[in-house]
């Protein structure tokens, strides 16, 4: 192929359309910097969900400029959907056909800036609200808003969704800065992927930039759980506050109805939660926190596939995501180094490392370093081995025993969602990778709920999840937070 | 539209038709090879004396210390890979400019890898070498120097006779690439003790492909090519008799013409200075003084240096842009980034070197359309706030 450029190129080049900025834009994006040579600057006057008018300014290479021109008149005085929905491949079908080897870059780069541009106006029009967003709207038509990570979960949720006859726009977050960019100067990759993937579907993409709100509900909650003796589950945390909300957020923006991601798990009449067909990948457990009413507008289409399904599903459709590997860790911690991250947060203070009597052991560095049910690092010898029984970060002690001293047959459970009659729970998990045992709940006067388990269970740590089930295991009737032992 | 108009002129030469009349014989008809004892051996080794003369004559030079090559990147090669593996193996060390052209400085980096020692000589705001920064680089494991005789990019001249001086001083081989300064800038190895010096045909009207290295007499070189031995084994393999022969022809002329050609160049490359001074925040990097009599070079804040070489090209102005845009982003020139340029406004630079083909009037259309095309840049430019 050729390196020299298209005459389109040079056209838009010599006589570029749509330059300048809008003064009272409802977004204005940017992408690239001063110092990788090239800067995309986009501003657009959104009303009704039309691109009214967008404006450009790029410095850069001919590529680059071009790729701004052609974009901005693309999209300009079209819809919002349709504008989001504009794909590189479209851009170069504007300008004539693919760009010159090396050149590719000013396509991500212009439809980066458009894109920051968009999600500029969802900030700006969100304000607060986006922070605490609660469903509402429901038209009844067959659209969804899907949520999309760039993995191969959510990517194939919005392709049955789409398949399935629904208007789909697919959504991605920017939720921390520890997301990975081959380049300093664009958005991190996993937002650039999630685009591209979406586009290739067809489908418009829009970003929210949730990282002020994840930063509070989620990290922050991190953090501040160790220090007081909690071990805390942030997915639980960001599906209770962030990601449904945010989600029904611009659902209702588009006027869309549903809201989607790529959790495995079935929504039930109720609603409730149900276990999906896949019940080694079940997320059920992580979802009990999801609001009533946006459980209600929620679409799980895996709940009804299994994960080797989803794989097959992505690479027949050619999805560039069926070979992405499994994401396992806490996102934002990118390395696993939970702990690490935790001492950056939060100060710590050494203590001491007691027995059930309260006999000093031996000392440590800090409670952030301990969580119930650990037996490694305790740093303490002894003929059997030891276990954290109980973190108290206000005296600083960290108690150890005997694996049997961990055993607990009663739990209160604080900050209850029911999905249904609290009288059906006849089943609890308490931990993520437990399994449920019998128990019987009843409300308790110093607040919460108490179940009194079937049979003993190790490990119960204050701050993670309890999760009722139906007597058939099949269904979940509501979640709640393992409280501290009221001492 | 009329035709247009060529401002590359560092880049390469027209070729002059006065040139290819010399090289048409060389290419149809009886063609020999100049290692053939027969006569049609003897009529190309004629050819290939004739052109070794002319080109000795140019520099200084006795045709026995004349080898061809390929062209420039291969005599600089084959100067500095040659020169330091060509050395007493405890020379491990090496001095190079900041301001090498990409045939030295890459060179020197495959002597890095080799596990040499580089020394990069930084230069002032000006492209400048200091002689006295250079002078205390050098060491007595020194294997050799080399410097620019003057700079392709912003055509700062540099201070080469003081250096190669300094280094015959001490004893350590000099390189100087004079590819932008032959035919330009008077060069008398004579006078000038350098250990090798490359030229090349296409900077000259002469053609592509061709160019020769200085080898004082008596300098030891490792060859890069082996084979049939020719070029006194330095360069091995048939020479390129027609290349050659246009070669002698272009060294011929400009040595005939330099006066005339500096004195036109140098006529219109102070138009473009004035001209461009005109247009706001346009800087000139290089030398003022020091400077070859072709070039100018640009600083056009706020814009980008492909768009505008490409906008001119629309309008039928071919300048040179002095950064490469990839998908890796752009890359800064070394050159640039060692005079203290930022990377933002190295990446805003325009080179337009004139020949003795040019015009005033060609000038003066170019002055026209370059103010054009930087207005209309800036206007969609978000980093332009004049």
């Amino acid at each position: 192929m050729s390196d020299s450029y298209r005459p389109q190129v040079v056209d838009h080049l010599v006589r570029p359309r749509n330059t300048g900025e809008i003064d009272d834009a409802s977004g204005r994006g940017e992408s690239g910097d001063a110092a990788c040579g090239d800067v995309a600057c986009f501003t657009v006057a959104i009303s009704g969900n039309v691109l009214e008018e967008v404006r450009y300014k790029v410095y850069g290479c001919a590529a680059c400029i071009a790729a701004g021109s052609a974009l901005a008149e693309l999209v300009d005085g079209r819809s919002l959907l349709d504008g989001a929905r504009v794909s590189k491949v479209d851009l170069e079908g504007a300008l004539g056909g693919p760009l010159p080897a090396g050149k590719e870059h000013a396509l991500t780069l212009v439809l980066d800036a458009l894109h920051k541009a968009f999600e500029d106006h969802w900030n700006r029009k969100a304000g607060e609200s986006l922070l605490e967003a609660q469903g509402g709207q429901k038209t009844g038509n067959k659209s969804v808003v899907a949520a999309m990570s760039g993995g191969v979960d959510s990517a194939v949720t919005a392709l049955l969704l789409k398949e399935a006859g629904y208007d789909v726009a697919t959504v991605t977050f920017r939720l921390h800065d520890g997301e990975r960019g081959s380049r300093s100067c664009c958005s991190p990759d996993t937002v650039l992927f999630a685009r591209d993937t979406a586009h290739r579907i067809g489908l418009p993409h829009f970003t929210l930039n949730l990282k002020e709100l994840f930063d509070r509900r989620v990290m922050q909650d991190f953090a501040g759980s160790y220090s007081e003796g909690r071990t805390p589950n942030p997915c639980v945390a960001c599906n209770a506050h962030v990601k449904f909300h945010a989600s029904s957020f611009l659902a209702d923006e588009l006027g869309y109805h549903h809201v989607a991601t790529g959790h495995y798990a079935r929504v039930e009449e109720g609603p409730t939660l149900a276990r999906p067909v896949d019940e080694s990948k079940d997320q059920t457990y992580v979802l009990w926190p999801v609001p009533r009413d946006l459980l209600s507008r929620t679409i799980f289409p895996l709940g009804e596939y299994r994960k080797t399904e989803v794989r097959a599903i992505a690479e027949e459709r050619g999805l560039a995501v069926a070979y992405t590997p499994e994401s396992q860790d806490i996102c934002f911690i990118p390395d696993g180094d939970y702990r690490g991250f935790v001492r950056k947060k939060v100060a710590t203070k050494p203590g001491d490392v007691v027995d059930r009597e309260g006999r000093v052991l031996g000392s440590h560095a800090g409670v952030v370093d301990f969580t119930v049910g650990q037996r490694r690092g305790i740093g303490v010898s002894a003929p059997t081995p030891l276990y954290v029984s109980e973190v108290r970060p206000r005296s600083g002690q960290v108690v150890v025993g005997r694996k049997q001293d961990l055993e607990v047959r009663k739990v209160r459970v604080t900050d209850l969602n029911w999905f249904l009659d609290p009288e059906e729970a006849a089943l609890v998990q308490v931990r993520y990778n437990g399994s449920p045992v019998t128990c019987a709940v009843e409300e308790v006067a110093e607040g919460g709920w108490v179940a009194y388990l079937g049979e003993p269970v190790i490990g119960v740590a204050p701050g993670q999840s309890a999760v009722f089930y139906t007597g058939d295991g099949e269904r979940v009737v509501g979640g709640g937070v393992v409280a501290r032992k009221s001492s | 539209m009329t035709d247009p108009v060529y401002l590359d002129n560092a880049a390469t030469t027209p070729l002059d038709s006065r040139v290819l009349e010399s090289m048409l014989g060389h290419l149809g008809g009886r063609r020999g090879n100049p290692s053939s004892l027969h006569a049609f051996g003897g009529s190309a080794r004629e050819a290939l004396d004739e052109a070794r003369e002319r080109v000795a004559s140019l520099i200084g030079a006795s045709p026995g210390e004349i080898l061809f090559t390929s062209g420039g990147t291969e005599s600089d090669g084959l100067a500095v890979l040659g020169l330091a593996r060509s050395s007493d193996p405890e020379k491990r060390h090496v001095v190079v400019s900041c301001v090498e052209h990409a045939a030295v400085r890459e060179s020197a980096n495959r002597l890095l890898s080799e596990g040499f020692e580089v020394t990069w000589i930084g230069v002032d705001a000006d492209g400048l070498v200091d002689p006295a920064e250079f002078a205390d680089a050098l060491r007595p494991d020194t294997a050799l120097a080399a410097v620019v005789w003057a700079n392709n990019e912003v055509g700062t001249v540099e201070p080469v006779s003081k250096l190669a001086v300094i280094c015959a001083e001490r004893g350590v081989p000099f390189h100087a690439d004079a590819v932008q300064a032959a035919g330009r800038v008077p060069i008398d190895v004579s006078e000038t003790p350098v250990s090798t010096l490359a030229l090349s045909g296409h900077k000259l009207y002469g053609p592509q492909g061709i160019g020769a290295l200085y080898v004082r007499d008596g300098v030891s070189l490792e060859p890069i090519v082996y084979g049939g031995g020719q070029e006194k084994g330095l360069r091995s393999g048939t020479q390129n008799v027609a290349g050659i022969a246009g070669f002698g022809t272009a060294v011929k002329l400009a040595q005939e013409e330099m006066e005339d050609r500096v004195t036109h160049e140098r006529s219109l490359r102070d138009r473009i200075m004035a001209g461009t001074a005109e247009v706001p925040d346009v800087s000139v990097n290089g030398h003022r003084e020091r400077r070859l009599s072709n070039n100018v070079h640009l600083t056009v804040s706020g814009v980008e240096a492909e768009s505008l070489v490409l906008f001119l090209d629309s309008l039928g102005y071919a300048v040179g842009s002095g950064s490469a845009c990839s998908s890796g982003g752009h890359k800064a020139s070394p050159v640039l980034l060692a005079m203290g340029l930022p990377e933002r406004e190295a990446f805003s630079v325009v080179r337009i070197t004139v020949g003795k083909q040019n015009t005033l009037e060609e000038v003066d259309g170019f002055l026209e359309a370059f103010s054009t095309a930087v207005a209309q840049l800036r206007e969609i430019s978000p980093l332009y706030a004049g």
